[in-house]
C-alpha cells in the first residue's frame, strides 16, 4: 500500500521537475534589449507615443568582433491610451519582443511633463520586469523620442552615456542630482513637489540623430544637462537653473561636490574654490501658522584656482575667504527658497519634514500648505570651512601694485 | 514503531523557520504606519506568555498532541468536537500560505507559469516531507536555519551598503504612534505570527529535552522577533510608509532597488528563495499539525495514509478559498481577527485555566 503511494509520488515529481523547468525561459536571441524609455505626448490627444531605445547587438564592438559599423541602437515607438498597451503595440515594430530588465533611463518629453506625469509611473511599481531605480529625466524643449534618437561618440548606448553624465556632473557639479523611478513614485506619494533633472538638444536633432555626425572631433550633436524641472502635482511649471538648481540641491542636502567662485579680497579676481563635503541639516517649525525653516549648511572646501594674488599663508586672508564663500552659498540658497516660494513649491520636502516631526502642527496648515509654504521664513546658517589651498600657499604672481 | 525524537537546536530551527515563514516577507501590521517594527516587538511579551503556555500544556502531558489533552482536560464530550474543529482551520492556514507564495512567486518572477503548477510542485515537496517524517523534516529545518540565517546577513547588508537606509522613516515615533503600534501589536502581531506556534503542540510530544522546552520556544522566538522586526524596519526605511503599505512584497522591492556599485544588483533570487524556503516550513508544520491531530482524534495508526488527503485539500483550498490576490488579503483580515485566535490563543488559554482549576479542586480522577 504505501510502497505503492511512494512509487506514485515518485513518478509525480520526475514529471513534475521534466514538465515545468522552461515556463519561462526567454532566449537571448529572441530578444531586444531595452536601454532607453521615452514617453511623449501625442499632440491634440490623450495618448502617449513611447519609444524604446534598443540595443543592436551586431553593432556593439566587442573583443572578438569589431561590430557591423551600424548604429548601436535603434528607436522604435508606438503610440496607445496606456504605457503598457504602446509597449505591447510596439510588437509590430520590433523583431524581437522587448525586454525591459536593463532600461536605464526614462525620459519624459517637455509637453507630457507640463500637462502632468504623476500617473505615468504606475507601470514601473506593478511591473517586476520595469526598473524602479531607472534614471529620470524631463526632455527640456523637445520630444523623448529625439533625445532617444541621439547617436554618442564615445559610448556607443546613448543612453548609458546619459546615466553617466547624470552621475558624473552630480558628484562634481551640483546642479543635478540622480533621481530614479523610485524616488519620483516616494515624493509624488509624499507632501510637495518634485524637480526633476532636464536635459536639452543643443544642436539639430536631426543632424544628431544621423552617423554622419559623429564623424567630426567637434562633435555637435549629444545633449547637455539643463537644470532641474519643477513639477507641481506633477505638472512642469518652471526651470530651476544654474544657482538656483544648485541652491536646491544644497537644501536637499544632495550636493556632493561642487566648485564656488569666490571674490579674492582686495582683488577683482576670482578663487575657485572645491566644496568636497557638505551637510545640511533642516528642521521645521510652525510659529503662529508661519513655518520657519531652519537650514544648516556645514560646508568645507579646498581652494583649487587663484585668479589673482592670495597669501594664503595669513590667516585673515582664508577668514575672508570663507566669508566670502559663506556669502556666496547663502545667496545661492536664498535664491533657489525664494524661487521656489514665487512657484508656491515646496520642493524641499519641508512639508514632509513637518509632518514627520510635529504631526499636529501639519494637521493645521496642510489644506493649504502651498500659500503657506510660500509666506514661510528661512532661517539660514552657513559654517564654511577651507581645509587646504592645495600644493601652493602664496600664488606665483606678485601683490598687484 | 521506533519514536522519532528530534533535539533542541532542531526544535529551534523549527520555530524560527517557522516564524519567519511568510512574514518575512509580506507587510504586517499595517495599522502602525512606519512604527510596525516597534508593533512586532511591543507583541513579544505576549507571545512569550502564549509560548509559555503552551510549554506548561507540554510538560503536563509530554505524551500527547493538543487534541490529546483537550479531551483529557475537557473531557471526551467537549474536547474532541472542539479538537476536530481546529484541523479546518490549520488546513485553511495552510492553504493561504500557499496562496501568498503562489501568487507572490508569479507576480514577482514567473509571469508565464501557471499558479497550479507552482502550487502543486509546493505541495508535492510538503507531502514528500511529512512521508519521510518529523526527524527528517527536523533535519532540514536544521540545515535550512543556516542558509536562511546566510541569506538573510547578506541581503541585510548589502541594502545597507547601498546607502538605502534612510532612517527618516522611521523615526520620530510620537506618542500618538506608539498606541496605534500598541493596537496593532495585540491581538493582531500577537496572534500571526507569534500565536501561530500553537501548531507544534502536535510536534513537542518527539521533543527529546522535556526540561528544555521552554528556554529552547523562548529563545527561539525571541531571536525571530528580532529578526522580523529588524528586516521590517529595513524594509520601512527603504520604501518609506507609502510605498510599503502599497507593496504586495516589501522585501522584493527592497531588494530590487539594491545596487552596489554598478556591480551587485537585482538578488531577487535571495528574496524568492526566501520565501519559497518560509513557505515550505511553515505549511509543512501546518500540514504535520493536521494530519496528527486528525491521527489523533480518528485513531488512525498509519499517519501516512493521511498526508495525501491533507495535501490534496491544501492545493485545492489554494485555488478555491478566494477569487483575486486583494480578496485573498481581505479575507485573511477577518480570518486573522475573527478565526485564528481561537486555537492560538482562547483554546490553550482555556485548557491553562481548566486545568489549573482542576488540579486545584483535584477533579481529575
Amino acid at each position: 500500500m504505501s510502497s505503492r503511494w511512494i512509487r506514485l509520488l515518485a513518478a509525480l515529481l520526475a514529471m513534475s521537475t521534466a514538465l515545468t523547468g522552461c515556463y519561462n525561459s526567454r532566449e537571448l536571441n529572441e530578444l531586444a534589449i531595452v536601454s532607453g524609455i521615452g514617453i511623449d505626448l501625442v499632440p491634440g490627444k490623450q495618448e502617449y507615443k513611447v519609444s524604446f531605445q534598443i540595443v543592436n547587438p551586431n553593432s556593439t564592438p566587442t573583443t572578438v568582433s569589431p561590430g557591423s559599423g551600424l548604429p548601436a541602437i535603434i528607436v522604435i515607438s508606438a503610440t496607445d491610451d496606456t504605457v503598457f498597451g504602446a509597449l505591447r503595440k510596439a510588437s509590430k515594430r520590433a523583431t524581437r519582443q522587448l525586454f525591459f530588465a536593463h532600461a536605464q533611463m526614462v525620459a519624459i518629453g517637455e509637453p507630457l511633463a507640463r500637462q502632468g506625469i504623476n500617473h505615468v509611473f504606475d507601470i514601473f511599481e506593478r511591473s517586476h520586469e520595469l526598473r524602479l531605480n531607472s534614471a529620470v529625466l524631463v526632455a527640456r524643449d523637445t520630444s523623448a523620442e529625439a533625445l532617444l534618437k541621439l547617436l554618442s561618440p564615445i559610448e556607443s548606448i546613448s543612453t548609458l552615456g546619459i546615466v553617466n553624465k547624470v552621475r558624473n556632473t552630480s558628484n562634481v557639479w551640483g546642479e543635478n542630482r540622480t533621481i530614479d523611478v523610485f524616488e519620483i513614485i516616494s515624493e509624488i506619494a509624499g507632501v510637495g513637489e518634485i524637480t526633476v533633472n532636464g536635459l536639452r538638444i543643443p544642436g539639430d536633432p536631426e543632424e544628431g540623430s544621423k552617423k554622419s555626425s559623429l564623424e567630426q572631433s567637434g562633435f555637435k550633436g549629444g545633449n547637455i544637462m539643463s537644470g532641474l524641472a519643477v513639477l507641481k502635482d506633477g505638472k512642469l511649471i518652471g526651470w530651476m537653473d544654474g544657482s538656483e538648481a544648485r541652491g536646491t540641491q544644497w537644501v536637499l542636502n544632495r550636493i556632493n561636490e561642487t566648485s564656488v567662485n569666490v571674490d579674492v579680497p582686495g582683488s577683482s579676481a576670482k578663487a575657485a574654490v572645491n566644496i568636497f563635503h557638505s551637510r545640511t541639516n533642516v528642521k521645521v517649525k510652525l510659529i503662529e501658522e508661519v513655518p520657519v525653516f531652519h537650514v544648516s549648511i556645514h560646508e568645507e572646501g579646498i581652494v583649487n584656482e587663484a585668479g589673482g594674488f592670495i597669501d594664503f599663508s595669513i590667516k585673515e586672508t582664508r577668514d575672508q575667504l570663507e566669508e566670502e564663500l559663506k556669502a556666496r552659498t547663502i545667496e545661492e540658497v536664498r535664491q533657489a527658497v525664494e524661487r521656489a516660494q514665487g512657484m508656491k513649491s515646496d520642493i524641499f520636502n519641508f512639508g514632509n519634514e513637518l509632518k514627520r516631526t510635529h504631526p499636529q502642527d501639519w494637521e493645521k496648515v496642510k489644506d493649504r500648505w502651498d500659500s503657506v509654504f510660500a509666506k514661510g521664513k528661512l532661517d539660514l546658517h552657513v559654517e564654511s570651512y577651507i581645509r587646504s589651498t592645495g600644493m601652493r600657499t602664496k600664488t606665483y604672481t606678485n601683490p598687484e601694485q | 514503531m521506533r519514536k522519532e525524537a528530534i533535539g533542541p537546536f532542531q526544535l529551534f530551527a523549527m520555530i524560527v523557520l517557522f516564524e519567519l515563514g511568510t512574514a518575512l516577507v509580506v507587510p504586517i501590521g499595517l495599522e502602525s504606519g512606519h512604527a510596525v517594527w516597534l508593533a512586532i516587538l511591543l507583541a513579544l511579551p505576549g507571545g512569550i506568555i502564549l509560548v509559555l503556555i503552551y510549554g506548561y500544556l507540554y510538560k503536563q502531558f509530554p505524551d500527547l498532541t493538543i487534541s490529546g489533552y483537550m479531551r483529557r482536560i475537557l473531557g471526551r464530550a467537549a474536547g474532541w468536537p472542539l479538537a476536530l474543529l481546529i484541523v479546518p482551520v490549520f488546513l485553511y492556514n495552510g492553504s493561504r500560505n500557499l496562496r501568498e507564495a503562489g501568487d507572490l512567486l508569479i507576480s514577482a518572477s514567473y509571469d508565464k507559469t501557471p499558479v497550479i503548477i507552482i502550487n502543486s510542485i509546493m505541495v508535492i515537496a510538503v507531502m514528500y516531507i511529512l512521508y519521510m517524517g518529523i526527524e527528517v523534516f527536523a533535519r532540514t529545518a536544521e540545515i535550512y536555519f543556516i542558509v536562511v540565517v546566510i541569506m538573510g546577513l547578506i541581503c541585510a547588508f548589502v541594502v545597507i551598503a547601498a546607502g538605502l537606509v534612510k532612517l527618516d522613516n522611521l523615526f520620530p515615533v510620537l506618542p500618538g504612534q506608539w498606541l496605534e503600534a500598541l493596537q496593532s501589536a495585540y491581538p493582531n502581531i500577537l496572534i500571526f505570527p507569534y500565536g501561530e506556534l500553537v501548531c507544534f503542540t502536535t510536534i513537542l510530544p518527539h521533543f527529546t529535552a522535556k526540561r528544555k522546552v521552554n528556554g529552547v520556544a523562548v529563545a527561539a522566538l525571541v531571536l525571530s522577533s528580532l529578526m522580523l522586526g529588524f528586516t521590517h524596519a529595513l524594509e520601512m526605511s527603504v520604501l518609506g510608509p507609502d510605498i510599503y503599505s502599497r507593496t504586495t512584497f516589501p522585501m522584493f522591492t527592497t531588494i530590487t532597488l539594491v545596487n552596489v556599485a554598478n556591480f551587485i544588483q537585482r538578488l531577487d533570487a535571495f528574496v524568492i528563495l526566501t520565501l519559497i524556503f518560509g513557505v515550505f516550513f511553515k505549511m509543512s508544520i501546518y500540514c504535520y499539525a493536521a494530519v496528527s491531530i486528525t491521527a489523533d482524534l480518528f485513531r488512525i495508526k498509519d499517519t501516512h495514509r493521511l498526508v495525501l488527503p491533507v495535501g490534496v485539500v491544501v492545493l485545492l483550498s489554494s485555488f478555491v478559498s478566494a477569487e483575486d490576490y486583494p480578496a485573498h488579503m481581505a479575507d485573511g483580515i477577518v480570518f486573522l481577527e475573527k478565526i485564528l485566535p481561537i486555537p492560538c490563543a482562547v483554546i490553550p488559554i482555556l485548557l491553562y485555566v481548566v486545568h489549573r482549576l482542576r488540579l486545584r479542586f483535584k477533579l481529575y480522577r
